[in-house]
């Protein structure tokens, strides 16, 4: 028996980013922003997208698509504010939903019908940097009760992000964290990170995110 | 891990589910700017190649320029052609 070589010269990635560019092409054919939302585990995504759903679940048809290492309990509580369709994806093991998984999930939503899409990602923030889901654009959300340098010790994630959340800021008063210090770290890895100051228990910055949400379906954008 | 999982799905996509105990090399080129530890593939890699499906494959992390992230070739224990000269 002998050693065959056999040439493969792929890119890890191929398959992936081509499912994510039908998601994407999909999704901008029905003129329907989607938001990734990536952050740390108990980052508070899941309270913010609640109260995105309470401020704006009258006026936008919003669809959100879960992930969770294991249980769908992100759901259920999503799905307590909204009368449209929350699909759970539970990854039974994977830190992160892949393009293949946000496919199938979409096979359940009527695009027709839906003017914002939300992507709750896996809590975690190393690898859902890699994986393009054909999301318009990934929002990293973090929260003052971590560390200023999280933006500097997770680099991709913060490079990959478009926007920034920075959560809790109801808990600022107890804590030693410099929010200017997290937001130069932040622009250090990445100088056009737009960023939402928000309390998502107190409601603080909510009214600047969700009009900025709002800016974004293009069936509410003013001319 | 995960992206040590997506390697071995693309090997086993290129050797078929029954060859993957031939596997002895599954090769890789990662960029310094690939956003990719290599030590740290490199260890899931070895838990992943050294067990079943797999039987004895062990990973090769070679660099490359820039965000290069990529599988370059398998070395698998047959009787077939060479696709490269090595």
């Amino acid at each position: 028996m002998t050693v065959r070589t056999i040439d493969v010269r792929e890119r890890v990635m191929t398959r992936n980013d081509e499912l994510a560019a039908d998601v994407r092409a999909r999704l901008a054919a029905a003129g329907v922003p989607s938001f990734n939302l990536v952050s740390s585990p108990g980052s508070g995504k899941t309270l913010l997208l609640e109260r995105t759903l309470e401020r704006l679940g009258d006026r936008l048809r919003i669809a959100v698509v879960t992930g969770d290492v294991q249980t769908q309990n992100d759901a259920d509580r999503l799905a307590a504010h909204t009368d449209r369709l929350v699909q759970a994806v539970v990854t039974n093991g994977a830190c992160h939903l892949d393009a293949r998984q946000v496919t199938s999930a979409l096979e359940a939503i009527d695009l027709e019908d839906t003017d914002l899409l939300f992507v709750e990602n896996v809590g975690n923030l190393v690898c859902p940097a890699s994986w393009d889901l054909g999301e318009t654009a990934k929002v990293v959300v973090f929260s003052v009760t971590e560390g200023e340098d999280k933006p500097v010790k997770y680099p991709k994630m913060f490079r990959m992000a478009r926007y920034a959340v920075l959560n809790k800021v109801d808990l600022l008063p107890y804590l030693d964290f410099d929010v200017d210090r997290a937001v130069a770290f932040a622009r250090e890895v990445n100088p056009d990170l737009r960023f939402f100051l928000t309390s998502a228990r107190t409601g603080e910055g909510l009214d600047e995110w969700t009009a900025f949400l709002q800016s974004q379906v293009p069936s509410t954008v003013t001319t | 891990m995960s992206l040590a999982l997506e390697i071995c799905r693309i090997t086993e996509e290129h050797v078929g589910t029954a060859r993957l105990g031939d596997v002895r090399v599954v090769a890789l080129e990662v960029g310094d700017d690939a956003g990719v530890e290599r030590a740290n593939l490199e260890f899931c890699l070895e838990a992943l190649l050294g067990s079943p499906p797999f039987g004895a494959a062990r990973p090769v992390i070679e660099p490359a320029p820039g965000d290069v992230f990529r599988v370059k070739y398998l070395e698998v224990e047959d009787d077939g052609p060479d696709d490269r000269r090595t």
